[in-house]
């Protein structure tokens, strides 16, 4: 049985998902972030809230999300964060 | 013999120096933390950042704002020292919590505000209780005894990280014996007028003690927060 994922890898996971596809979905996120719809809501909003995704829509007026720059950076600095936390034991 | 006498008749100044060394090392990890946090939003990371916010605060305000440069009453010298200890412990709870936060919260949750919400209040009155319990009667003793349970606990728990990653994560054995390092220090603390009769070496022991302890975990949030 594969290990409960951290906070931190399931937003790497939310936002890598962004990244790979440049323009994503709402039910495709869902999908590919295997959460279930609650804590799919919980993550993304917060991920909103912060800044680290945006909204955009396309001629249909459908939803997509983009990463934001705050995203990109979190992403670069992914590995720092994971060992940072770990290392302090936090 | 020479060196020890000048740190004796210095040591107002030395005290404010070494104060401003431990509050700059604060600000340092405070901030590289703070970013860390906004970065990621990881709760573990906030509660960290928030100890060494309220250990500079601390400092700041018994070494420099309590310093001799400052003496203006007696009221002035007890509130100074009921912040001192008010922020202290308040250090001490939050950087306890940052190692326990896991087990108590949800890590996929978090909070609006990591100073204000309910937990941390209670932080708050525990606090306000010993400050007051030590004010009342004319005593440090619910400090030092607060620390050494803190830094007891904050050792068992980076001891017990350290034997389970330490191989993969070099950094843990240093955050071990920098907790094993506060807990002598709080133990001598609390020993210095019973046992040790004010000895100012004991007293120096424990100024170093603590610089030593704040400077491993400056060298480990530097060391770590650096590309590969």
């Amino acid at each position: 049985m594969s290990k409960k994922r951290e906070r931190l890898e399931v937003i790497r996971d939310i936002l890598n998902s962004v990244r790979e596809k440049r323009k994503i979905k709402p039910t495709r996120l869902l999908y590919s972030s295997n959460l279930s719809p609650q804590m799919f809501k919980n993550y993304v909003n917060e991920l909103l809230n912060k800044g680290f995704i945006k909204i955009e829509l396309d001629k249909k007026e459908k939803k997509f999300f983009v990463l934001a720059k705050k995203g990109s950076e979190f992403l670069q600095e992914y590995v720092v964060i994971q060992n940072f936390v770990e290392n302090f034991g936090l | 013999m020479e060196l020890y006498s000048w740190i004796l008749q210095n040591r107002e100044i030395i005290k404010i120096i070494y104060a401003l060394i431990i509050v700059l090392i604060c600000a340092t990890i405070t901030l590289k933390s703070h970013k860390m946090f906004k970065l990621s939003l990881y709760q573990g990371i906030r509660y960290f950042r928030n100890a060494f916010f309220f250990y500079g605060i601390a400092f700041a305000v018994r070494y420099l704002f309590g310093s001799y440069l400052f003496h203006f009453s007696k009221t002035y010298s007890i509130v100074i020292e009921v912040l001192f200890s008010f922020f202290f412990i308040m250090a001490g709870f939050f950087l306890l919590y940052s190692l326990l936060w896991k087990k108590i919260e949800s890590p996929h949750r978090i909070n609006h505000s990591s100073l204000f919400n309910f937990r941390i209040l209670l932080f708050y009155l525990m606090a306000f209780t010993i400050v007051i319990l030590d004010l009342v009667w004319s005593t440090l003793y619910f400090l030092f005894f607060s620390q050494i349970f803190v830094f007891l606990f904050a050792f068992a728990i980076s001891f017990s990280n350290y034997k389970s990653k330490g191989r993969n994560r070099k950094f843990l054995k240093f955050y071990t014996l920098a907790m094993f390092i506060a807990l002598i220090a709080w133990i001598l603390n609390a020993l210095i007028e019973k046992v040790f009769n004010w000895n100012p070496n004991i007293h120096i022991l424990t100024y170093l003690f603590n610089i030593f302890m704040f400077l491993l975990f400056l060298f480990g949030i530097i060391y770590l927060s650096k590309k590969n």
